[in-house]
This record gives structure tokens, C-alpha cells and sequence, in this order.
């Protein structure tokens, strides 16, 4: 009795085992997240211009940190990550190289003041509502160093990210920082709150890249040169005022929203062709460039603890791909 | 007279009070969201924008403090500009009733609006999948080896204190442990789903044995029962409505593991539409589908007692207050 018991649930582990892999075997497969730069995948997904491109490839649709936990479980090739995050993943053992850059966030990462605070000096010896050691982290750093101060000379108060609105709308911390679509609802959770200082300040402070597992590379080379045309033709279709419209309303159908209230969160994203990713992968100082812009990601990392080990920066970097493009 | 008929210590009531009683348990609460929701003066701490006038910030439909509302007022009067207008209005995490109900239904005639996308009855339907797996699962050597430990002390020492110790330990952190050995689809959801509840199961029911009435086992001892017979013929026919009351019990323990298994892998089921409505703040859709879920469980559970009466006719316990 036990016994068939026992057969009975090894089938069953087998069964959904084998479905899991028995989908995963053929294509490559990718995960991608809710920021406007990725879903704008969808696109691609749902024109299918990845099979008109001959490419059979898998879009899997995740939370942010669930993706990272599937690329780092080996379940998935390639993952839409922010280039520090990247570097997070890959201290933590799961090699990746980024191979394109999708986008970076131009205006929809925002500190954000109650009303009454007018500028970042403001903050000075004030508390602010932010998630430690991500994205907005940085921002804000980068902020109080163009105005001279540090974080020593504020209070931080470790927030999610989720919940910066209501933080902000308890009157107990003078500021947040937060990205789309949390920052703009801080706002509309508290009328005449408004940004003292955003991403279009520091463009490519934070870069969005399509990272991939290394070991990928060589059997589907072909592939991913292909994706990043696909990449070029999804810029094109949304940036151009006769099918934005449509694009629009793919992409705001993949989150449910209002292909309005899109429109917004798009604004704040600076979409990157493959033209201008060429120019982003050439090796400088500085956060024009992907090695610039990950050198001081990995400084921001170490210095808040979220790894020890400074990362090797060229190792994440695989310009090829895009620079194989026509 | 009614009060001394409703308040005696252990008397079932009857019938028609049962009724109304039951009833009025989910009146009340519902009675004091409409009353939260419909009378401004009760709470109503915030008010909703209808004409921002002069005052350029506001936006037609976003709320503000009632205070801060009042104080830019005075201060277009005293300018001589036109003040601007709002009714008084809850903070948007907290929808009314109505908007739920509505809610309710419009979430269930949306189509998906992706190719890929899925209506919302077949995202309900997968979470229900993913429960009745990772219950059946559970329940398949939770069971067994629960009646076990409870039948044999030797067993039980064996096992109990190391799922002692187990239970306490959070489901979801084996998360990205699922999804290494079980990929990224359902396996590592269902994975959970039997993590939250096995060790539950295998003590509580072990409890359930270990109560079976001794002078059934002296009964079928004298009448020179075997020891294997002493487990399949005597314990557990005895133990069994208890046992059946506690697999009820475990299934709605499963239930509440739902929503943070399914974030883990893709993400998927109901909690696929909870989350990102809640990311968006469509607050009505969010309670819509946590209403949902608890009709789900107490259709389930319901359903379950019934049957249970049916299947052990003999159980008081059962009768009495199913």
C-alpha cells in the first residue's frame, strides 16, 4: 500500500518534471519583467517576428527577482537585468555576460520631496524612504555628490520599493525614491510632492541589458545576432509616430494598464537602438559607456556591502553581438 | 427567553437559528465596510479632486489629506482666486463594496488583452491546479506515515521531532531551491505548496491516532485481533471522520500558501492578476480576487462537510457542527 503510494508520487514528480523540461528542451529561452524597456518584447512576441526571423526562442514571463533566481538555477539562458544587478547575479555564482542593451531610464527613477522641499540640498539632515542597495540607491547618491553632500547627510529609512507611496503619504519621511509606476503614484498619493531629482539627470546611470549565460554564446551565436535585429525593429516600430499607437497599446495590455497611462512610463525610457547601443558598448570612463556606467555600479555594490569581491567588469561585457549587426 | 435558548454552554441550536446566525456572520462585516465606505462622516480622511481650478498641481480624480485640501482652499479665497472642489473620499486601498462587486464581474468578462493571455476563470483554474497537486501530493505520504508515528511510539520519535523542528521553517525561503531541482513552471509551485503543508499534516494527524479510544484496541485484543489487523481493521476505520475532518482542515492550510508559491518561476494563476493589479493600484480588482479565493475555500470546505456527514453518518462531532 505504502509502496504503491510511494510509485504513485514518483509518476507524478516525473510527469511534472518531464513537462517542465520536455518545454524547455528545443528553444532558448529568456525571462523578462515588468519595466517598459523589456515589455517591450511583447511586441516582438506578438507580431511574431521571432519566427519570421527563424528564431525559436521562449519569452517566459516573471517577477524581477524571480527571474534572477531562475537564471542563476540554470532554468532559463538570458534574463532582462539592470547592468548592476547583473553584476549582482554574477557575484553571487551565476556567471552572465551582457550582450545588449535594451534601454535606460530617462526620467522614471525619481527622488521624490514632499511639498515645501525644493531641491536635493533641502534633504540635507532629513529622512528618506528608500529601497537600500538598488537602483534608487544609486540614484540618489549620484544626486548628493553633484551637490556635494553624501549620504551621511541624510537619514535613509530602508523601504520597498512597492510601498514608497504610502511611505511618502505618511508625512514621516521627507522624500522617497522610487521608479515607475511607484514614483508617479507617490505623487498622486500626495499632491504637490514632487521630483527634486530624476534618471534624465544621470542618463545611463543605470543601463537595462538583455544578460545572457556565457556558456550560451557559442552554440547560439547566430540566434542572438538575430534577436538583436528583432531588438532594432521593436525600437523602430515604437519610436515611430505612425505605429506608436499600436505599440503602445501591446505593450499596455502585457501589464494592464491604459495605453495612456503608458505613454507616461514610456516617456521616462530611453529606448536604445542598435546604432546608438554600438556607440554605448565602446569602452570608457563614464557613464556614456556600458563599461563606465557598470565600473561605477560595482563601486556603489562593494561600497554597500551587496558583495565584497569588486567584480571584473570586461568579463560581463560581450560587445560582439551587437557590434556584429549591419 | 431567546437569549437563555441561544446562550447555553454545548447546546446545538436549531435549525432556523443556525441559519440566521450564519447568515448574520458575514452581514455584520460586510454591514460595517458599507458604513465605513458609504457614511463620509464616519471616516472619509482624504478628499477626491473634482475641479483642481486654480491650483495647478491637482489633477481631476487624485486624493490629498483633508486638512491640506482645506488649507489650499483658504488660500485661493484669500487670493481672490477660484478655490478648488473634492468630495470627501477614502484612501483608494480601500474600495466599497459596490466597486468590488462590480469589480467581481467586469475582472470575469475581460477578455485577456495578450495573445498569449489568459482569461481570468482559466487563471483561477490553474491555481486550483496547483493546490489539488500539491495537497494530493502532501496528503499522499503525509498521511500514511502520520498514522504511522501516531500507531507505532518508535516511529513517532523517529520522525516527530525532526518535523517538529521542520514546520517552523518558512516555505517560501525554498523557493529558489524548488526551482533549481524542479524547473520553472508548476513543479516548484506545487513543491511548496507540499512544504507548507506535509509537516503540518503529519503531526496533526499523528495526534488524531494516538487519541483513538483504548478500549477499542482492548476489544479487539481479547477477540484475538493480530497487530497488522489492530492498524487497518480498528484504528483506522475509528480515527477516520476525525482524519477526514483534519484533511479539511489542511486543505485550506494549503490554500494560504497559494500566493507565494506562485511567485516563484514564472509567474502565473491568481496571483499573476493580484500582483500586478496591486502594482497598478486597481484596489477593487485586488479584493475582487482575494474574495474569490475565500469563496473558492469555503465552497470547497462546505462541500466537504457535507459529504462528510454522508460518508460517516455515525460521527456526532460532525453533525452537530459542520
Amino acid at each position: 500500500m505504502a509502496r504503491r503510494a510511494a510509485l504513485g508520487l514518483i509518476l507524478v514528480l516525473m510527469s511534472v518534471h518531464a513537462a517542465g523540461s520536455a518545454r524547455a528542451a528545443a528553444p532558448l529561452r529568456l525571462g523578462y519583467s515588468d519595466w517598459p524597456g523589456w515589455v517591450a518584447w511583447q511586441i516582438a512576441i506578438d507580431k511574431g517576428w521571432l519566427r519570421e526571423a527563424g528564431l525559436d526562442v521562449k519569452f517566459d514571463w516573471f517577477d524581477y527577482s524571480a527571474s534572477m533566481e531562475a537564471f542563476a538555477a540554470g532554468k532559463i539562458d538570458g534574463d532582462c537585468l539592470t547592468n548592476g544587478d547583473a553584476l549582482v547575479m554574477g557575484a553571487g555564482g551565476a556567471r552572465n555576460v551582457m550582450i545588449m542593451i535594451t534601454d535606460y531610464s530617462n526620467g522614471n527613477d525619481m527622488i521624490v520631496a514632499r511639498p515645501g522641499i525644493k531641491s536635493l540640498k533641502d534633504l540635507k539632515g532629513r529622512k528618506i524612504g528608500i529601497e537600500v542597495g538598488l537602483v534608487d540607491h544609486l540614484l540618489l547618491l549620484d544626486g548628493l555628490k553633484k551637490q556635494g553632500m553624501t549620504q551621511d547627510d541624510v537619514t535613509l529609512v530602508n523601504s520597498k520599493t512597492n510601498e514608497t507611496p504610502q511611505v511618502l503619504a505618511s508625512g514621516q519621511v521627507d522624500a522617497i525614491g522610487a521608479w515607475q509606476p511607484n514614483s508617479g503614484l507617490a505623487m498622486k498619493a500626495l499632491p504637490g510632492a514632487h521630483p527634486v531629482y530624476t534618471s534624465a539627470q544621470a542618463p545611463g546611470l543605470i543601463y537595462d541589458v538583455l544578460t545572457v549565460n556565457p556558456a550560451t554564446i557559442a552554440a547560439h551565436r547566430a540566434d542572438y545576432i538575430k534577436l538583436i535585429k528583432v531588438w532594432d525593429h521593436v525600437v523602430s516600430y515604437i519610436n515611430d509616430p505612425k505605429t506608436q499607437d499600436d505599440a503602445v497599446q501591446i505593450m499596455s495590455a502585457r501589464v494592464g494598464l491604459t495605453p495612456e497611462k503608458y505613454q507616461l512610463l514610456l516617456a521616462g525610457t530611453h529606448l536604445i537602438s542598435v546604432a546608438e547601443g554600438k556607440k554605448i558598448f565602446v569602452r570608457a570612463d563614464g557613464l556614456g559607456s556600458l563599461y563606465g556606467s557598470t565600473q561605477n555600479a560595482d563601486d556603489f555594490n562593494v561600497r554597500n556591502a551587496v558583495y565584497k569581491q569588486p567584480q571584473k567588469i570586461d568579463g560581463y561585457i560581450e560587445p560582439s553581438l551587437t557590434a556584429a549587426q549591419p | 427567553m431567546a437569549r437563555s435558548t441561544l446562550f447555553r454552554v454545548l447546546r446545538p441550536l436549531s435549525p432556523r437559528a443556525k441559519f440566521t446566525i450564519g447568515i448574520l456572520a458575514f452581514v455584520l462585516p460586510v454591514g460595517v465596510w458599507s458604513l465605513v465606505s458609504y457614511v463620509p462622516a464616519v471616516w472619509h480622511p482624504q478628499i477626491m479632486i473634482t475641479d483642481a481650478a486654480s491650483v495647478s498641481y491637482l489633477d481631476v480624480g487624485s486624493h490629498m489629506a483633508r486638512d491640506a485640501f482645506d488649507s489650499e482652499v483658504a488660500d485661493a479665497r484669500q487670493e481672490g482666486r477660484a478655490p478648488p472642489k473634492g468630495v470627501r473620499a477614502n484612501p483608494i486601498y480601500l474600495p466599497s463594496p459596490g466597486e468590488v462587486l462590480k469589480a467581481f464581474y467586469t475582472s470575469f468578462t475581460t477578455p485577456p488583452e495578450t495573445k498569449d493571455g489568459q482569461w481570468l476563470h482559466q487563471s483561477l483554474w490553474h491555481s486550483i491546479r496547483i493546490i489539488f497537486w500539491g495537497y494530493v501530493i502532501s496528503s499522499l505520504i503525509g498521511v500514511p506515515l502520520g498514522v504511522l508515528c501516531g500507531a507505532y511510539a518508535a516511529l513517532g520519535r523517529v520522525n516527530e521531532p525532526f518535523i517538529e523542528f521542520f514546520r517552523y521553517l518558512p516555505a517560501p525561503a525554498f523557493g529558489a531551491l524548488m526551482v533549481a531541482i524542479l524547473g520553472i513552471y508548476d513543479g516548484p509551485k506545487i513543491a511548496i505548496i507540499v512544504i507548507g503543508t506535509f509537516f503540518q499534516q503529519v503531526l496533526i494527524i499523528a495526534n488524531t491516532t494516538r487519541k483513538v479510544d483504548p478500549a477499542l484496541l482492548e476489544a479487539a485484543l481479547t477477540l484475538g485481533t493480530r497487530s497488522r489487523q489492530l492498524l487497518t481493521r480498528v484504528v483506522v476505520p475509528a480515527i477516520l471522520p476525525d482524519l477526514y475532518r483534519d484533511q479539511r482542515i489542511l486543505l485550506g492550510w494549503a490554500w494560504t500558501y497559494l500566493i507565494v508559491a506562485e511567485l516563484i518561476g514564472t509567474t502565473s494563476g491568481i496571483t499573476w492578476f493580484i500582483t500586478q493589479q496591486a502594482r497598478y493600484q486597481h484596489f477593487p480588482n485586488v479584493y475582487a480576487a482575494i474574495a474569490m479565493i475565500g469563496i473558492i475555500g469555503l465552497g470547497t470546505d462546505m462541500l466537504l462537510a457535507v459529504l462528510g456527514r454522508r460518508l460517516f453518518p455515525w460521527d456526532r462531532s460532525l453533525a452537530k457542527f459542520a
